[in-house]
């Protein structure tokens, strides 16, 4: 073999391998090594759904309920108006829950339907409590956390608060001043929790609040009094003292007015069946 | 004697090894094959753009980044999760039929990307809305707008046809919701992962009463040649 043919030979194996690297490095790049072989789920040209179907159907559905909803809430109010009593009648007016209201009553307050209430029945008392703490019924007042029926009347009910339960089982109870009174007591727990606790400033906040409800409980502007002189504050504790004091004052001399009032009436009385009994004597 | 020209200088390089008498010819030859090649690009730029109208819903993944494409199945997904779920029937079971009423708080994008989150979150607002098993009240800052123009109205409207002040309806529950991303890269491979969550939230509980999800995940391949 000649010079000339083995360079020729040369040449022609070293542009095949040149061809090859290339050809394989075109597939590579063109391959990739690719780690992840996961079939696509959606590629370029495909098509989005649409939620229309979806919105409709519910559509549909959902003005089906309201309509069956409204008619029953309808029937109800009508059976709650039907027959009241003038104080029911304005509580239910007033979109409010009121003792010796009936189930549909109660549900037409609240407007509710059956489906708002576990109705519970055992030996003539009825307990009706929110079928779900999702959404529980309410009325003008607040969230409506139980009702108690005896005799198929509305005996007690309470609220949820955010001092917590709130029991309404009296007609005194339900005036803005027994909902004053009952808020505040709850405050007063809360704050005597906090001072027991340790926590002095939560206890002001707390008994600062029920102050507002009631601004004449002499016993609560001298725990406030205490407070602040803890945590000395002498000239807002001096305060609180004094008002307590003239609280007190303002007690006795109420309380002394009153026994004189009373005093007086009974002296009137007692006059006045002397005078009856000594004529029917004669 | 001929005259000789001296070269082109910025062609002098290369011609300076030719015969002066070819130099003005080659010069000549390069500056005419230069305007040719300017003007032929000249002429494709003005030609390049090439504008359709397409389905807007097909998908149409050009850079791999967050599209309309994410925004619409996102939608999709919330708007059948939400309207699906229980928590609107609850609540209008236990108010006497009545729908829930929600406002948009902040959907939060918490990805380097720029992600426009309205987009889906007006379609679930639509969606809410014409289903009619959920009300939905002007968000925050769309309601200052609102408000400002029911002042004036008290100012500036005949008695009989000014909108009462105090008659706005207090949403229930409030919609909230974040984009986050994951990326994963390796060469020219890359992974990039997307969680949307939305959650409607009780307003005087705060109580989670619907959580939504929706997860896409995407593989982009950088080919360096490919055809």
């Amino acid at each position: 073999m000649t010079l000339t043919q083995r360079t020729a030979g040369r040449r022609t194996v070293t542009a095949g391998v040149a061809l090859a690297v290339g050809l394989t490095a075109a597939l590579a790049a063109c391959n990739g090594p690719r780690r992840i072989h996961e079939n696509p789920v959606m590629i370029n040209g495909d098509r989005v759904g649409s939620s229309d179907a979806t919105v409709q159907a519910v559509a549909a559905s959902t003005a089906a309920e309201r309509e069956t909803a409204a008619a029953r809430r309808d029937s109800l109010r009508a059976a709650a108006v039907a027959n009241c009593a003038p104080a029911v009648c304005a509580a239910l007016a007033r979109g409010e829950l009121a003792l010796s209201m009936t189930t549909a009553q109660v549900m037409a307050a609240t407007g509710s339907t059956e489906r708002a209430w576990s109705v519970r029945d055992a030996g003539g008392t009825t307990v009706m409590v929110a079928r779900t703490l999702e959404a529980p019924p309410r009325d003008a007042t607040g969230e409506v956390a139980m009702v108690q029926l005896g005799g198929g009347r509305v005996t007690s009910y309470s609220y949820r608060e955010p001092q917590g339960l709130r029991v309404v089982s009296a007609p005194s109870d339900t005036t803005l001043e027994g909902r004053s009174r009952a808020i505040a007591a709850a405050l007063i727990r809360e704050g005597d929790a906090f001072d027991a606790a340790g926590d002095r400033v939560k206890a002001l906040d707390r008994y600062d609040r029920a102050l507002v409800l009631q601004p004449n409980d002499p016993m609560l502007q001298y725990r406030v009094a205490t407070l602040l002189d803890l945590q000395l504050r002498p000239v807002e504790a001096q305060l609180r003292y004094r008002r307590f004091l003239q609280e007190l004052e303002l007690q006795r001399i109420e309380a002394v007015g009153d026994a004189n009032a009373k005093l007086a009436e009974a002296i009137a009385r007692a006059q006045q069946r002397i005078l009856i009994l000594e004529r029917q004597a004669r | 004697m001929s005259r000789t020209h001296p070269p082109v200088p910025l062609l002098r390089p290369f011609v300076s090894v030719l015969h002066p008498h070819r130099t003005r010819r080659v010069a000549v030859g390069v500056i005419r094959a230069a305007a040719l090649v300017v003007l032929a690009v000249a002429t494709g730029a003005c030609n390049n753009k090439r504008v359709a109208r397409i389905e807007p819903t097909s998908v149409t993944d050009l850079s791999g980044r967050w599209n309309d494409a994410d925004s619409r199945l996102v939608a999709n997904e919330l708007i059948e999760q939400s309207l699906t779920a229980p928590w609107a029937k609850r609540f209008a079971d236990t108010h006497g039929g009545e729908a829930p009423t929600v406002i948009v708080g902040g959907f939060g994008n918490r990805t380097m990307e720029h992600i426009p989150v309205n987009t889906f979150v007006k379609d679930l607002e639509r969606a809410f809305v014409n289903s009619g098993a959920v009300r939905v009240v002007a968000s925050a800052d769309e309601r200052q707008v609102v408000r400002a123009e029911r002042e004036d109205q008290q100012a500036h409207a005949t008695t009989d046809s000014r909108a009462r002040l105090a008659r706005e309806q207090g949403a229930a529950y409030m919609l909230q919701g974040e984009v986050q991303a994951i990326e994963d890269a390796e060469g020219r491979e890359k992974v990039v992962y997307y969680q949307v969550d939305a959650a409607l939230v009780d307003l005087e509980s705060n109580a989670k009463v619907w959580v939504g999800q929706h997860k896409i995940k995407k593989y982009i391949d950088r080919r360096r040649i490919g055809w």
